[in-house]
């Protein structure tokens, strides 16, 4: 019994020390042209974690994130702040989309009970974190989405997990370097080594689009998944425009204004992927020559990737791209599914929201379409339309919550399966509202920001498609990754609408205009009341004053 | 002329009712609805109880029991205790004097080992009780008094009587560090200690600068829950800690070492300037997390100095080096930072490899924790031989004194909040208070009162707790964010909205006031009209 507990006790210790350094980060860089004028970059950090040790002592992971999410028993965050709007028609797919602005969602552990109250803590938290405006999510601009979103980490298949989740997205945020510098804290070779080093706050700020995110989840540590791992995943996307450039020859110093000084000492995989897809057509030259190609044909689309592996030496590499001819203007061929959203209507009285999704593909797509109105803009139910009619055969299901003022948004979705090669239109209609005074944001008349619709969709294909699939965390896991259909979580454009706003310095007019009246009124009125007019014979002697009062009169005569 | 004159009396009379009217409208209605009305709302408090607060009023009761071989020799001890500490004001002994039995003093008086013999005193009286204090005489002791980690101290005999004072006073009461606690300026042992609080968090950070030229093999969360555990675990009563680790990579700060040629197995060493090292902890403040805890957060960080800058020695402001076997240095209220590398040997590897010797970089957190928590060094004293601590553990009567002076410390400064508070509300009229507010300074005040009864009472771990809720209630109360919540509406912007109402009303009604006192005295009102 003693040796079997001393073993029991050495393996413990074993296991333990093993653990210690079981931290893993991984850094890697994905390039794609979006011909004809646009360039995506997207950095992703993974660190892998033990999710036992993680929230007290941390290695590789950053201590404050791993901390906000175990006191806030969170399952899934993911957190991602952006500038610009992804144009899904010309650029095909991200490999993650975000949300204009700021946009936050996470699953609580089962064992949370008071989900609000620990959403608006984190909220908060973040929001120190971060720098950025999160402390604005409340529950008026919080849904809890029924169907569009689903974890995509490992989690319980017998638990509840959609009344654990809570989304908020927060429109008129702006991202700047102040969201930037804090979130690169959080890398362990912050931005003095490796990738990070590109991300030049003065580089990356001068482009079309750009996205930093934050994604928390539980991954399996083996196939039976007995044990779970925590990643952390840092994410930069970045579209730069060849206008802004200069040139369509790209270099990462004309990127990101430096070299890249080599890989972070402690990341254990430092790759840079270039998609090189569209050689064929339009042939340019990589410099240097990557470390090898490899082709990825994934659901009926081939994918040429140039990688390169990148030592920790500190040596300079400037990877960069020239183009053998001028650019011809390719057909661009628009993706499986892509979609337009915009607003409807005149006066200040009536609106409406139209989402149009367009399927290209020869097969119908299944979606789920969440529309999600703060409770300013409320949209009644019975004003939808779908291809302008009111009762859909497209619709399979649907949920809707109505808002409360100052309470609860509005919240609609719909689960639809479109037909092949056409094109959708949903329709809504809302009311305007007149806020409270203080209710107005300031510079009112700028307009009011709607949040982007979701559309989850299951693709059939392939094409455009640049996500890594759900079991996987780094690149290697997108070759040859073939499903029978492929998950992705859309971020429509947001909109904006223009809410009567009154004359802000009205009330104030009002009160002294008001006041002056009645002070003017009640003059006359007191006089008459407490006063007689006596008549004065001729004669009567005449006081100090009265004289005095003469003398003026005599001189003015 | 009689019924003119009584139609003018009857419409003087109108007239002046009517201008009555109007001030019983405006005055004696109007003005006490609009005080009302626009009263800042405030929950009556205690203003009395807190201003009768005296902060240096408190004292401690604590317990000594001095046991002797015989009556003459406790007798004069005892006396001599007692005189020395009549007038101190804050420390209060009640002393119990008691003949040792007859078996344990002649096992006493042979056992070889003063270890055992505070056991054997162990087996007879509860020594793990708080506040409680014994001097105990043991006649075969080369020094005049023996002092142990546990709550016991021994004596010689009644000549070691002056020695034994002493050493009540300095270092086991330490009069000195408990009456800094509640004075108005702080003492060195209040600027180095962390302010009160209901816990702390405990964060090492292993810096890294080299992570490519140096491996540290160190396993920090162990280090951690081990050694500064162990520690934190004896302070259980006062605070709750929590421990963390992390590593930092990468962190290059420039020390602006001078080389220096020696004698050592380098050849050289680097010499730091001690008025240097504070800018490492706002290098290391970048990016130690501190903010997202919520309670309060104790540093403690080892720097792993690479190869080729080591090894670094701090110098102090005369360029002297500092003599020390560990290069560290603490912060006040911040906390400490050891410097440590690869020694000579190790550095000539080609992949080098740093094991840190946990034992000797953790004592020196540990000695540097102690300070930061509010255990103050022992000074010595002639003829006392204080027994040096064996383990990570802090002596028992050290963890007594600490728990003193935390409770005057929340105390006085739960009180001297709240009285800053109630001297806050008298200057700026435009505060709320709450019901929340109100609530939470009323617990204050009545655990203060309670915490301060308890402490005459010698009942000191309630007194501590009492006071702790005390001190917490107070600061929440002062820092509550609603206070404020009125003080930027200006008053000029009221009167901006008061004056085009008020000024053309009151002034005829103000000026009528005169005629309507003249008339209700019934004095003519019209000089001339009697002409």
């Amino acid at each position: 019994m003693g040796s079997l507990n001393k073993l029991l006790c050495y393996s413990i210790f074993l296991t333990y020390f093993l653990c210690i350094r079981c931290d893993d980060f991984k850094e890697e860089l994905y390039i794609k042209p979006l011909p004809p004028t646009h360039l995506y970059s997207y950095f992703q950090f993974v660190t892998l974690v033990n999710s036992e040790l993680s929230s007290f002592h941390s290695h590789l992971a950053p201590r404050s994130l791993a901390e906000v999410v175990s006191r806030f028993q969170v399952e899934e965050l993911h957190l991602t702040l952006t500038e610009g709007q992804w144009r899904h028609h010309q650029w095909g797919y991200p490999v993650l989309d975000a949300a204009p602005g700021a946009e936050l969602y996470a699953w609580f552990s089962p064992d949370v009970i008071d989900v609000d109250t620990q959403w608006k803590k984190l909220s908060a938290t973040l929001s120190g974190l971060f720098c950025a405006s999160l402390n604005f999510i409340d529950n008026f601009n919080t849904v809890t989405p029924q169907m569009a979103l689903w974890p995509t980490g490992a989690v319980k298949s017998s638990q509840n997990i959609t009344t654990q989740l809570r989304y908020a997205s927060l429109p008129r945020e702006i991202v700047c370097t102040e969201n930037l510098t804090p979130w690169k804290k959080l890398l362990p070779c912050e931005s003095s080594r490796g990738f990070s080093a590109l991300l030049n706050s003065r580089m990356i700020h001068n482009t079309n689009y750009h996205s930093i995110g934050v994604h928390v989840r539980k991954v399996c540590k083996s196939n039976d998944c007995l044990e779970t791992q925590l990643e952390f995943k840092q994410t930069v996307a970045l579209v730069y425009d060849y206008d802004i450039i200069g040139s369509n020859d790209w270099s990462f110093r004309k990127l990101f204004g430096q070299g890249l000084p080599g890989a972070c000492p402690l990341s254990s995989d430092s790759k840079i992927y270039v998609d090189v897809t569209s050689n064929n057509t339009q042939s340019f030259t990589l410099t240097p020559p990557p470390d090898n190609v490899i082709v990825s044909q994934r659901g009926g689309s081939d994918t040429k990737l140039a990688v390169y592996n990148v030592n920790p030496d500190g040596q300079m590499i400037n990877i960069g791209v020239k183009y053998k001819s001028k650019l011809d203007l390719p057909v661009s061929v628009p993706p499986p599914l892509h979609f337009t959203r915009y607003i409807l209507g005149y006066g200040k009285e009536f609106g409406g929201i139209v989402t149009e999704i367009t399927n290209n593909c020869w097969t119908s797509i299944h979606v789920v379409v969440l529309e999600n109105a703060p409770w300013w803009l409320p949209i009644q139910l019975s004003s939808l339309r779908i291809n302008g009619e009111a009762e859909s055969s497209l619709v399979q299901s649907q949920y809707y919550s109505p808002g409360r003022s100052r309470q609860k948004p509005y919240h609609l979705e719909l689960l639809m399966k479109l037909p092949p090669k056409s094109t959708t239109t949903i329709t809504i209609d809302f009311e305007f509202v007149f806020l409270k005074w203080q209710e107005y944001p300031p510079d009112a008349n700028h307009g009011f920001y709607v949040g982007s619709a979701l559309i989850s969709a299951n693709l059939p294909t392939a094409r455009n498609y640049t996500s890594v699939p759900i079991t996987g965390s780094t690149f290697d896991s997108f070759v040859n990754a073939s499903k029978t259909w492929y998950p992705i979580v859309f971020r429509t454009n947001g909109a904006m609408v223009s809410l009567p706003t009154p004359d802000f310095s009205m009330p104030y007019n009002v009160i002294c205009l008001a006041c002056t009246v009645v002070a003017l009124a009640f003059g006359p009125l007191h006089n008459i009341c407490t006063k007689e007019l006596v008549l004065k014979p001729l004669g009567t002697p005449v006081s100090l004053t009265q004289k005095l009062l003469n003398l003026f009169k005599k001189k003015k005569d | 002329m009689t019924k003119p004159e009584t139609k003018s009396e009857v419409e003087e009379s109108n007239r002046m009712w009517a201008s009555a009217s109007f001030v019983g409208v405006l005055i004696i209605i109007g003005l006490p609805l609009w005080w009302k009305t626009t009263e800042v709302y405030r929950v009556s408090l205690p203003y009395d109880k807190i201003s009768s607060f005296d902060t240096l009023s408190h004292s401690i009761t604590t317990e000594l029991t001095v046991l002797a071989n015989d009556e003459a020799t406790a007798s004069e001890i005892v006396g001599l205790i007692e005189k020395a500490f009549e007038h101190s004001d804050v420390i209060k002994l009640k002393i119990t004097k008691s003949i040792l039995s007859k078996q344990l003093h002649s096992t006493l008086d042979s056992v070889a080992d003063e270890v055992e013999a505070v056991e054997e005193v162990g087996a007879a009286y509860d020594l793990t009780k708080h506040n409680s204090f014994y001097v105990v005489q043991r006649k075969p002791l080369f020094q005049d008094t023996w002092l142990a980690g546990e709550r016991v101290m021994f004596f010689r005999d009644a000549k070691a009587a002056r020695t034994v004072v002493e050493t009540l006073k300095r270092v086991v009461y330490q009069t000195s560090v408990v009456e800094g606690a509640k004075s108005e300026a702080a003492d060195s042992a209040r600027q180095t200690r962390f302010p009160p609080g209901g816990g702390y968090h405990i964060v090492l950070s292993v810096v890294h600068p080299r992570p490519d030229a140096l491996t540290v093999e160190l396993d920090a969360g162990e280090a951690v829950e081990d050694y500064i555990g162990s520690f934190v675990d004896e302070l259980s009563v006062l605070h709750n800690f929590t421990l963390k680790s992390q590593w930092l990579h990468l962190l290059d700060f420039d020390f602006q070492a001078k080389e220096v040629r020696d004698t050592s197995d380098f050849g050289r060493h680097f010499a730091v300037r001690q008025d240097r090292l504070h800018l490492l902890l706002t290098k290391l403040e970048e990016r130690m997390a501190t903010h997202v805890s919520e309670l309060p957060t104790i540093n403690l960080a080892l720097y792993a100095v690479p190869c080729e800058r080591a090894p670094l020695v701090i110098y102090d402001n005369n360029d002297k080096k500092v003599q020390s076997h560990v290069q560290a240095f603490m912060s006040p209220k911040w906390g400490g930072v050891v410097l440590g590398g690869p020694s000579e040997p190790n550095c000539r590897d080609a992949r080098v490899t740093w094991r840190p010797n946990v034992r000797v970089v953790m004592g020196t957190f540990i000695s540097q924790l102690r300070k930061l928590l509010g255990i103050t060094d022992a000074e010595h004293i002639e003829g006392a031989h204080l027994e040096p601590l064996r383990s990570v553990t802090p002596r028992q009567w050290e963890i007594d004194n600490l728990l003193r002076i935390r409770t005057l410390e929340q105390l006085t400064s739960a009180e001297r909040t709240l009285q800053s508070l109630a001297q806050l509300l008298g200057e700026i009229s435009n505060i709320v208070i709450n019901d929340e507010v109100g609530a939470s300074i009323n617990s204050a005040v009545d655990s203060i009162q309670q915490a301060s009864s308890l402490m005459t009472q010698g009942k000191l771990v309630e007194a501590y707790k009492m006071s702790q809720s005390a001190f917490l209630a107070a600061e929440t109360a002062f820092m509550e964010p609603s206070l404020l919540a009125l003080l930027y509406f200006p008053d000029d912007q009221k009167y901006a909205i008061y004056i085009p109402l008020f000024l053309p009303i009151m002034f005829p009604v103000v000026l009528s006031l005169k005629n309507l006192l003249l008339w209700f005295r019934g004095k003519p009102i019209h000089k001339e009209k009697m002409d």
